[in-house]
């Protein structure tokens, strides 16, 4: 009976996860552990929905690129390619950091989990305010209310600054939590963190292609 | 007592341990922290009745106004307010939080032998948004700012030039507020469905309903963004300065359309795959047969949505698209008729190869099969074009879409509240009383919705204010709105049969119908952990399953699965719901309330264009989230 429900296994061997803390305890209780944990579920329903809101923000740049003769129209300046395609590399680095402080997590290395979580929040920070600024310096020259081009350009730059907000200050908050030790319920929040980090550099992938295919054709 | 059969003496204990574990917060504090998902969703149940009830004082007063020609009950302004109101309400804060909020909230845990939903705290967020949403909506009603360009909104008409009020703006806001609760939710469904079933529970043994609710969920997951964008888009028209919508900077009238019915039409199946799943434990509990043909009916469930995200510009025939497009879209709507026709022979197998007991759930349920084939018939008349062109717009649509929304979407609602009334309370309804709401309300609501369809082949336009005479849609008018009346009628002696019930029905017991479901296997009401051991699941209709309740009876007394050690449940595989950890569940909490009511100060600040101030409240969402994850579950 007892075979049947946990799968082989008995259930005395069935981790109870969430209930582990400390390097060894969390270690047995992940590694026993057959599949993502729910939160890493969660945050994947949450990236599926983002993903579709900037798949509608893509789609409605295009939309509107198709049903204008000329795009960006005449007046509006055309994308910068290489500080962007620069910038995104360099976010891009932070996502093997968070992969990086989750598998340390794994494997109890509390020390290389805090510091990695570190490094990737200087260079998300870093990135960030570089981007802030440049939106700053663009929207004053070319404003938004310009023409239907700059309205599109804009609020997908901003919707994507807006997720990497929200990944810093989850960053913010996995370092804090880590500095008091690790349970599992910090290393699921770890795992899922990075997943939604992934998506994010994605996404910044997408945007900045979206964004300088106006420089193309 | 947690189970139905007498416990031992050591069983009784390990309940009682779990109530002290289990059991919330009392009094009003308790329902302002609950993360019970019974509580939730009773929650659910009473705002969105409530909202239902507004909702219905709009139809009604429409109606009155429609009743004879060159009436003046209403100014037209308030006429456009009501429509706008009446399809906001009912689909965003009616249908949607009732099936999926109220009945999936209370119900899905129950069904797939959890304890509670994966994300309880976040569960509780979803109904404080929900809350605050329809405060916020109602709001600008009471401010006479409601929004006033209908439920879809088009562009131009609800842009700043043409609508300069703060009605849209509301529209947007309230839209994108509600949408978060709504996204939530159906991402916790998704979840709970995959991690939470009880062990052995795999994908081919979970009961219909959870398969309509995981079709409902992954469709409000992928189709409400799409609405949010489009909202966003025009908050930013309106407020910012954008032209997404302005065709003279660049925009186009027809991307608000597109994104809105990529969304809109989704959303009809949204809208009734959950009644789907209401009917499809009804049919088995009072036919005592399980579903015929139950793979093809757990993938229709699936498919209807799936496909629904494909036929979006059969709602714009009218706009001048290409014979290619609107031939293409006509054959994808033509399409839906497989999975619905599947789904609507199953049912009728069933019942017609079971023993049917015509209770009044199962009645309400015939009447759905009913409702839901006249409104398909209609809507494949859609599929050929220049008949589309001809009614669009005018009161066939109406007829059309109320006998889908009304019919196949609430009456399974109103089944299920009789069919779950002795689950939730402990009483049985009154049979009779019972019977008669449903008679009254299939009476009314054919003579409310039928005669539209003959004024809108008459050519009488939806969306009008009043009508001369002479036209010959007097007779037609006036009967639908004696219709209106008696469809609330019978609503009223529904509700009055639950209320009267709900003290002086007879004690239900665990399991009055002999249903399928796991649900029925524990107490009438559930104790707040719902199940004193997790139980073994071997088919999708477990309570049937007589070995394996006995079973969980004897794991009782030696305290296999009952996990006392903690407020803790069960996580299983996805796919094959093998038993993968145990995990300890968070308690009561006051942060999803705070950050739903800060979430609703954003959006009040962000509606008078206070943008800093807003940011301000923002800051108190992101330190009540903070606030929220301080302390850990096993903490």
């Amino acid at each position: 009976m007892t075979d049947y429900i946990a799968g082989g296994r008995r259930l005395e061997d069935v981790p109870k996860t969430t209930k582990a803390t400390g390097v060894p305890a969390v270690q047995y209780a992940v590694a026993r552990r057959t599949g993502p944990p729910a939160a890493w579920w969660g945050m994947l329903m949450l990236i599926s929905s983002e993903g579709v809101l900037f798949a509608a923000m893509m789609g409605t740049f295009f939309y509107l690129r198709f049903n204008d003769p000329q795009w960006p129209p005449k007046g509006d300046p055309e994308p910068k390619f290489i500080i962007p395609l620069i910038m995104v590399a360099v976010l891009s680095t932070t996502s093997p950091m968070m992969q990086g402080a989750w598998r340390a997590a794994r494997e109890g290395r509390l020390m290389m989990v805090r510091g990695l979580l570190f490094l990737a929040l200087i260079v998300q920070s870093g990135y960030f305010a570089y981007e802030v600024t440049d939106f700053g310096h663009e929207i004053q020259k070319t404003p938004i209310s310009n023409d239907a081009y700059t309205s599109a350009h804009y609020v997908l730059l901003a919707a994507d600054h807006a997720h990497v907000f929200v990944g810093i200050l989850f960053n913010l908050w996995l370092i804090w939590k880590f500095s008091r030790g690790i349970t599992t319920y910090r290393a699921n929040a770890l795992q899922a963190i990075t997943l939604y980090w992934h998506f994010v550099v994605l996404l910044t992938w997408a945007v900045i292609g979206t964004i300088l295919s106006a420089a193309v054709g | 007592m947690a189970i139905a059969t007498p416990p031992t003496p050591t069983a009784a204990e390990r309940m009682h341990l779990l109530e002290t574990m289990w059991e919330g917060r009392p009094g009003i504090l308790g329902w302002f922290t609950t993360t019970d998902h019974k509580k939730i969703g009773l929650l659910y149940f009473w705002t969105t009745l409530l909202l239902f009830g507004a909702g219905g004082a709009e139809a009604l007063t429409m109606r009155t106004q429609l009743a004879v020609p060159n009436a003046h009950v209403v100014s037209p302004s308030t006429y456009d307010e009501l429509f706008s109101l009446h399809g906001i309400t009912m689909i965003f804060f009616f249908i949607i939080p009732m099936t999926t909020g109220a009945f999936g909230n209370y119900l899905l845990p129950l069904m797939i032998g959890a304890r509670d939903m994966a994300f309880p705290r976040m569960n509780a967020l979803s109904y404080w948004i929900f809350l605050w949403s329809g405060i916020f909506l109602y709001i600008s009603f009471a401010l006479g700012v409601a929004p006033n360009a209908g439920w879809f909104d088009y562009v131009p008409l609800a842009n700043g030039h043409y609508d300069p009020g703060r009605n849209i703006d509301f529209y947007c806001l309230a839209i994108i507020f509600n949408g978060i609760s709504s996204t939530l939710t159906a991402a916790q469904f998704i979840v709970t469905i995959f991690k939470s079933r009880a062990p052995g529970m795999s994908f081919n043994r979970m009961p219909l309903f959870c398969f309509a609710f995981l079709a409902a969920s992954a469709g409000l997951l992928f189709a409400l963004p799409l609405l949010t964008a489009d909202t966003i888009f025009l908050f930013l028209d309106r407020n910012v300065g954008t032209h997404f919508f302005d065709v003279a900077s660049g925009g186009s009238a027809f991307l608000w359309q597109h994104l809105f019915w990529m969304f809109g039409h989704p959303e009809v199946y949204i809208l009734i795959v959950p009644a789907f799943g209401i009917a499809t434990e009804i049919i088995p509990a009072f036919t005592q047969r399980r579903v015929t043909a139950f793979p093809l009916v757990a993938i229709a469930e699936l498919l209807v949505v799936f496909i629904g995200f494909g036929v979006w510009a059969h709602h714009m025939y009218a706009t001048g698209m290409a014979t290619i497009t609107a031939v293409f879209f006509g054959a994808a709507t033509a399409m839906v008729v497989i999975p619905s026709t599947i789904q609507v022979f199953a049912w009728c197998m069933t019942m017609i190869l079971g023993t049917a007991r015509f209770k009044t759930p199962l009645l309400f349920i015939a009447g759905f099969i009913f409702m839901f084939v006249m409104g398909g018939l209609t809507g494949i008349m859609f599929v050929a074009i220049p008949f589309d062109q001809a009614v669009t717009d005018t009161y066939f649509i109406i007829a059309h879409f109320h006998y889908i929304i009304f019919g196949a979407a609430v009456f399974p609602i109103f089944g299920g509240m009789y069919y779950w009334f002795p689950k939730v309370t402990g009483k049985l309804y009154f049979e009779l009383p019972g019977q008669i709401s449903f008679w009254i309300l299939f009476v009314g609501t054919n003579l409310l919705f039928f005669p539209m369809h003959i004024v809108g082949l008459l050519g009488m336009p939806r969306r009008q204010y009043t009508y001369p005479a002479n036209l010959g849609w007097e007779s037609y008018n006036l009967a639908e709105t004696i219709g209106g009346y008696i469809t609330a009628a019978g609503i009223l002696l529904l509700l009055g049969n639950l209320f009267v019930s709900y003290f002086r029905g007879e004690e239900a017991g665990p399991d009055p119908w002999h249903g399928a479901t796991l649900e029925w296997t524990t107490t009438s009401p559930p104790p707040p952990y719902n199940y004193a051991v997790i139980p073994k699941v071997s088919s999708a209709y477990a309570n049937w399953d007589e070995e394996d309740r006995a079973e969980d009876r004897r794991k009782l007394a030696t305290g296999v699965l009952v996990l006392q050690e903690g407020h803790e449940q069960v996580a299983v595989t996805p796919v094959d719901g093998t038993l993968d950890e145990i995990v300890e569940m968070p308690h009561d909490s006051p942060w999803p309330a705070l950050l739903g009511l800060s979430l609703f100060l954003v959006f009040s600040m962000l509606v008078i264009g206070k943008y800093g101030v807003a940011g301000c409240f923002a800051i108190g969402c992101v330190l009540s989230l903070f606030g929220w994850h301080s302390k850990e579950p096993q903490e």
